[in-house]
């Protein structure tokens, strides 16, 4: 029989292996075979020269296992493996769903967030939201020529902060990626509030719970999310479109009627602001005005962040679904704008009807098919639109934590190929915004802008040096793009962060360093990690350690201490057993007991007169690593009961201990578990009995 | 005759998963124990034990596919990976040390020179097993 490694080279003898190798004898002189015996064969299959885990491996034991597996399995689906992740890639048609809905489901309350501010100074001020709504449409244009050039610069993805940390350096890149984080954040708590208003609008009493219903609607997203982004796409192409094409065929009717004069009467909001106003007409509420509306450009980025998500032609596919995106919602905005502003509907001041609602209704009439078919699309496609933080945010949490700015965690796939801690996190801290604005989208929007005009600014400018840098042919036009597009977006920056400012804007500006923060203390921590545990050099030869010095804390005198003593022995013979006692009769008696038992581990017994037990133990263990500086090796005899309620009546003396040791240098802590079955691997006690302690 | 073990080469050919059926239909009435086996032959120049990483991983293939051929027919296989200079000799002496009663191979229907071919494995195993065998020759492919 030959023994042989993984391979080819003469393992240890000893060393058990996946695969044995038994040489047989044949009836014929050169009959000779090996016989390749894998008794492990149906759990790790051979490939590529390494073993890969095979189903079996993860299968769940016991009833109460597989049940749980099963109802994970109806949640969240069939689990795939590493190689299924390029079927899960988008195509243009389900991207537009999944990556563009932000976007496109901002043209359900742009209008209204611009009107709104511009109600203020009175109803005659509602008629600038046109003129608001071009230069939005405008700046769009501008944000998508750049951010094409953005998605061909940078096909891996990660978007604004992979373009500034590349071009402007690493703390410029962390303020990119704590204003985009920070954006996914508010994406979900306004498209999940928006969502649920559009559901108010024709059913009233929703209105009362609207953070309950968001909550339910975010753990919705959250748990399609976790099934994986094709599933997701799947589920909410379909809304999609059926909210583009309905929009679409609403603004269609409506500039039939109003040119073949028409007009229909505007539906009254129920709480109508002053029509005098409250305010002068400023430039100041201009400005504010265009900074609510330009709340339609967020999720815009969500395409350049998400590249790899396409199918091969990954930055093709992704610019034409940019494009289509653009064109969609500068259609369906400006459409909403005209219609809105040349009917005259005016917003509602509790926000107890949406503008798209009001204009709806006066088209098509209250109660009619198609208003629901309006109203529960646009419901629908806000929740997509909270959808787009649910795959930006988890990528590029994974993309921050592979530069070690964020936690090992968010970088680990599940078993759905989904970012699942990415995608847990980002419900969590959306439910958390939410509940704290009440649910109300006009609380969330001055909040949400400043990130993502941040992240573009930064991306853009960070585009400039790029192309000024490298002068690759075409330069000069890249250059000229990523220039304009750096003063468009600075100036909304601007204006987006002095007219809010406020409003709550400051949250965001105080959130954003303290992240940024945060996520660079965490580089250093793995930085220095890192460095504490790289090799000198590849080839560094393995050091020979002296053997340890074994201390056996003992309780009693049974079968699993005798496990724990034959273990120590085999690894040292420098082992010293410790018993704490807490009188001087039952020390005396313990250590009585143990010399009668044996004399080749010496036992130092110490009265606790406190009985206290883990305090001496420590300070034991403290006192004789002072005395020698070779590593001290702490072996615990733990029983193991045979039920987990079992647990609940021992006392759990060796998990403190343990626990108790995990932070403590130069010390290695071996756990030597006694299960109630087993004989104790060949050892048999002299003389088991119990101490009296 | 009661058929207690029976003894299934598999080539990794199409004809595998009938030769398995058949086994299983044959050993089902006494209970037998069905052993799948598949032979890596190993070229002279290199030795016996050599590790043959792409051999070693298809036969693992062919052998798990007979299992789960097994499964669905409702009944459980063995499965054996061997290492050899020629296949009819390992599968001969692995029935023997088995002590099988049968041993049922496999044909996949091929024609050479207008006639139906029969392997150099097939004919090896015909002449020099001391058990029964059973040579099933895949249906004609039209």
């Amino acid at each position: 029989m030959s023994d042989r490694g993984d391979n080819g080279r003469k393992d240890n003898p000893d060393a058990p292996s996946l695969e044995e190798r038994a040489t047989h004898s044949g009836t014929k002189i050169g009959d000779r075979r090996v016989r390749i015996v894998r008794p492990a064969a149906s759990e790790f299959r051979r490939h590529g020269g390494h073993y890969v885990a095979t189903t079996r491996v993860d299968a769940p034991q016991g009833k109460l296992g597989r049940a749980y597996q099963g109802v994970r399995r109806v949640l969240f689906g069939a689990r795939l493996t590493s190689e299924e992740e390029a079927g899960e890639r988008l195509s243009k048609k389900t991207g537009l769903a999944i990556m563009a809905s932000d976007n496109i489901s901002s043209s359900a309350y742009a209008t209204e967030e611009a009107m709104r501010v511009l109600a203020i100074a009175g109803g005659a001020a509602l008629a600038l939201t046109m003129p608001i709504a071009i230069a939005v449409c405008v700046v769009l244009a501008v944000v998508i020529l750049s951010e094409s050039r953005v998605i061909r610069a940078y096909p891996n993805g990660g978007g604004s902060y992979i373009v500034a940390k590349d071009n402007h350096g690493v703390i410029p890149g962390l303020i990119a990626a704590s204003a985009l984080l920070i954006d996914y954040v508010l994406t979900v708590a306004v498209s999940s509030a928006a969502g649920v208003a559009a559901i108010s609008s024709f059913i009233p009493a929703v209105h009362d719970h609207r953070v309950l219903w968001a909550l339910g609607l975010i753990a919705l997203l959250t748990l399609g999310n976790l099934r994986g982004i094709r599933e997701a796409g799947v589920i909410f192409a379909a809304p999609t479109y059926v909210y583009i094409v309905s929009l679409l065929g609403l603004i269609a009717y409506g500039v039939f009627r109003i040119l073949s004069g028409d007009v229909p009467d505007a539906v009254v909001p129920r709480d109508a602001f002053e029509p005098e106003g409250l305010e002068l007409l400023t430039p100041l509420i201009v400005l504010r005005a265009f900074a609510s509306g330009s709340v339609g450009l967020t999720g815009s980025e969500a395409i350049a962040n998400g590249v790899p998500n396409f199918k091969p032609p990954e930055s093709r596919n992704a610019v034409i679904t940019l494009v289509w995106m653009g064109a969609i919602f500068g259609t369906l905005f400006l459409g909403i704008t005209y219609l809105a502003t040349r009917i005259g509907i005016a917003p509602d001041q509790s926000e107890l009807e949406t503008v798209n609602s009001m204009l709806t209704r006066s088209l098509v009439g209250d109660g009619t098919p198609f208003y629901f078919v309006v109203q529960i699309s646009t419901a629908i496609i806000l929740l997509l639109a909270a959808n787009t933080g649910f795959s930006g945010f988890p990528r590029l949490a994974s993309v921050l934590a592979d530069d070690r700015f964020m936690p090992r965690q968010f970088a680990f796939r599940g078993e759905r190929l989904a970012f699942s801690f990415g995608i847990i996190a980002l419900a969590l801290m959306s439910a958390a915004v939410l509940a704290a604005f009440h649910g109300s989208v006009t609380e969330l929007v001055p909040l949400y802008t400043i990130g993502v005009f941040a992240a573009f600014t930064l991306s853009q400018s960070g585009l400039v040096r790029r192309w000024w840098r490298l002068r690759n042919p075409g330069w000069r036009l890249s250059m000229f793009i990523n220039s304009f597009g750096t003063i468009v977006t600075g100036t909304v920056l601007v204006v987006v962060v002095f007219t809010k400012f406020f409003y709550g804007a400051w949250m965001v500006l105080l959130v954003m360093p303290i992240l940024v923060g945060l996520l660079y203390a965490i580089n250093r921590h793995y930085t220095n990690v890192h460095d504490s545990l790289t090799l000198d050099r590849p080839d560094e030869p393995i050091p020979r350690l002296k053997p340890p010095v074994v201390i056996i804390p003992v309780a009693r005198l049974d079968r699993a201490t005798l496990q724990a003593v034959a273990f120590a022995r085999s690894i040292s013979p420098t082992v010293r057993a410790v018993h704490i006692a807490t009188t001087a009769e039952s020390a005396k008696e313990f250590d009585r007991r143990w010399k009668r038992w044996t004399n080749e581990v010496p036992l130092d017994v110490i009265e606790s007169p406190y009985r206290s037990l883990l305090q001496p133990l420590l300070r034991y263990i403290e006192a004789i690593d002072k005395r020698d500086d070779r590593p001290i090796t702490v072996v615990l005899a733990e029983f193991v009961p045979r039920n987990w309620w079992e647990w609940m009546l021992h006392s759990q003396t060796a998990l403190r201990l343990k626990l108790s040791l995990l932070f403590r240098p130069n010390t290695i802590v071996i756990d030597i578990p006694y299960h109630t079955e087993d004989t104790g691997h060949g050892v048999t006690p002299r003389e088991p009995e119990d101490s009296s302690q | 005759m009661q058929l207690k073990r029976i003894l299934v080469p598999l080539a990794g050919t199409s004809v595998d998963p009938e030769v398995i059926r058949v086994a299983i239909g044959l050993g089902k009435p006494a209970k037998a124990e069905i052993v799948a086996i598949h032979v890596i032959e190993v070229r002279w120049n290199l030795p016996l034990d050599a590790i043959l990483e792409p051999e070693s991983e298809r036969g693992e293939g062919v052998l798990d596919d007979a299992v789960k051929v097994a499964e669905q027919a409702g009944a459980h296989i063995e499965t054996e990976l061997v290492q050899a200079r020629e296949a009819a000799a390992a599968i001969i002496d692995t029935a023997r040390d088995r002590k099988s009663d049968l041993i049922v191979l496999g044909m996949p229907f091929r024609k050479r020179l207008g006639r139906v071919y029969v392997g150099k494995t097939v004919q090896g195993v015909y002449v020099g097993a001391h058990c029964a065998v059973l040579a099933y020759r895949q249906e004609e492919t039209r």
